[in-house]
């Protein structure tokens, strides 16, 4: 895969939250390279959560150091950008001027952002809808908007916490495809975080398997299977029984 | 295979059935007209009977005391000069409240110092009835115009400034990490999730008001005034006309859906992302 060489973008140095005596995050080190698709699995409650709002900087961690580029990772500096698990769009904008939000925060030129955003529209089918408000969208393409909208900025770092877990499985695979779509197209550095096993193995390129609190990382798997993937190609399966063995907690 | 998802189908049609007795009985809009027929004419029939002896009037004549007060002057204004008369006391006393109480309500929400200091204050009024207010006005302001328009300041201040404040604070949390990872500041949040969050119920603030003022200007004009609605009311009392108490009653029913449902436009044209599609 051409991103294994590609240089560090993200390195991620002892981060560890504690609330109280809780220790959520135990001391985590890993690094993302330019233009990498990582996944992070692991058990339910090991505080994926609570690792990518540290990542994200909603949440100060306790210890620890996250570096984009080198420097610290700053959302006023850094496009960092975070796909929600709950769809988060703003109710009194149009399915447009939603995707186009963030660059709008960051202050991108007017023409620059109608020609990006109806560029991400096209990818992921919302043009025909550009002029809905949200309420009138269903929930899945609710979730694709605010997909959009992480992807518009170009983001140095995009993190995804299980965007797709509240949808079915036709329009999950769909909407993994059309994820594993953009970020071939626009190159941007994403982190997938997801509890399903099979996601991380079609998606990723890498995976990194944590423990169960306090949590650490436990295994780092790379996928170099050829894209697109094949849900019953042995290698396949083989990848996902190896991830399955290293999480199962029954 | 994108478009299919994207566009998922919304069912327009409605089943059609033949026209049936039953069907017809249960229909909604047949049911309401069956109810307000069977009001109208159980009015009549009360007031035929002269079940309340000369105090209540046949729904017929009440119209057609209307119907007279647009052409006679009454107490030398004639019906249009008393509509005018209160709606006026409306729109002056709630439009100050508004002013004054939204932003107010906004300002208590999104900053604590503001909310220490107006809180025990509006906590201590909040729980006052309005109308409580209407003697010491006439001590303050006479029997003129300011009392009246004061009362109904009154009365409309707390339900706008209460929504507003509520309105902010109850935004979706969610919507603020949102700005705060794509970097946004402070004022990004306020102006584009507080503010338009809040828009909702701060109309809906605006229509309780509205209605509160209603009962204010009311009870204004029944305590004393020389026009408006109240002041219908309060003559068809003294000289002893139902017709005429239960015409201003309908009048006064009648402007204050007229307002309000001015407010609704209002909301419509500021909100349109309130606007849902059905079947969907």
């Amino acid at each position: 895969m051409p991103t294994q060489e590609a240089p560090v973008k993200i390195r991620v140095n002892n981060l560890t939250k504690r609330f109280g005596d809780l220790t959520v995050l135990n001391g985590i080190n890993f690094t993302i390279k330019k233009g990498e698709l990582l996944a992070i699995v692991g058990p339910t409650g090991c505080g994926k959560t609570t690792f990518l709002n540290c990542l994200s900087k909603l949440m100060p961690a306790t210890e620890g150091e996250i570096l984009i580029d080198g420097e610290e990772a700053n959302p006023r500096k850094h496009n960092i950008s975070y796909v929600f698990q709950e769809p988060t769009c703003l109710p009194w904008r149009t399915v447009r001027e939603n995707v186009a939000y963030g660059m709008e925060i960051k202050r991108i030129p007017k023409r620059e952002c109608e020609e990006r955003a109806n560029q991400i529209m096209d990818l992921v089918g919302l043009s025909s809808c550009a002029d809905l408000y949200p309420n009138q969208v269903s929930a899945s393409m609710m979730q694709r908007i605010a997909v959009s909208r992480a992807f518009a900025v170009n983001p140095d770092l995009l993190l995804m916490d299980e965007p797709y877990g509240q949808l079915d499985v036709k329009l999950r695979y769909y909407l993994e495809d059309e994820l594993v779509n953009l970020w071939r197209k626009l190159g941007s550095t994403v982190l997938f975080v997801t509890h399903n096993i099979e996601e991380a193995v079609y998606v990723a390129e890498r995976i990194l398997v944590l423990t169960n609190k306090p949590t650490s990382i436990k295994a780092e798997i790379i996928v170099d299977l050829p894209r697109p993937r094949n849900l019953i190609d042995p290698r396949f399966v083989d990848l996902r029984k190896q991830v399955t063995e290293l999480i199962r907690w029954w | 295979m994108s478009n299919s998802i994207a566009n998922e189908t919304i069912n327009h049609s409605k089943n059609k059935e033949p026209f049936s007795i039953v069907r017809l009985l249960t229909n909604t809009y047949f049911l309401n007209a069956v109810s307000l027929i069977a009001f109208f004419l159980l009015w009549d029939y009360v007031a035929r009977e002269r079940i309340f002896h000369d105090s209540l009037a046949r729904p017929l004549e009440v119209v057609d005391q209307i119907v007279r007060l647009t052409q006679i002057k009454y107490a030398g204004t004639n019906l249009w000069g008393h509509i005018w008369a209160s709606t006026q006391r409306i729109v002056i006393g709630f439009f100050l409240a508004a002013i004054v109480a939204v932003p107010l309500g906004l300002f208590m929400a999104l900053n604590k110092y503001v909310n220490a200091i107006v809180k025990p204050l509006f906590d201590l009024f909040k729980p006052m009835p309005p109308i409580a207010w209407c003697t010491i006005a006439v001590l303050w302001f006479g029997i003129g115009e300011t009392s009246k328009v004061f009362i109904i300041i009154i009365g409309s201040f707390v339900p706008c400034l209460l929504n507003a404040y509520n309105g902010v604070r109850l935004v979706d949390p969610e919507l603020y990490d949102v700005i705060r990872v794509l970097g946004g500041s402070r004022r990004d949040e306020i102006f584009h999730v507080c503010f338009p969050a809040s828009f909702p119920a701060v109309f809906a603030g605006l229509q309780i008001s509205l209605s509160v003022a209603w009962t204010c200007v009311l009870a204004a004009e029944l305590v004393n005034s020389r026009e408006g609605m109240g002041f219908l009311i309060k003559r068809g009392m003294d000289t002893h006309k139902p017709e005429l108490v239960l015409g201003g009653m309908l009048l006064i029913a009648a402007a204050a859906w007229l307002t309000s449902q001015l407010v609704s436009l209002l909301e419509r044209k500021l909100c349109p992302w309130k606007r849902t599609i059905d079947n969907l």
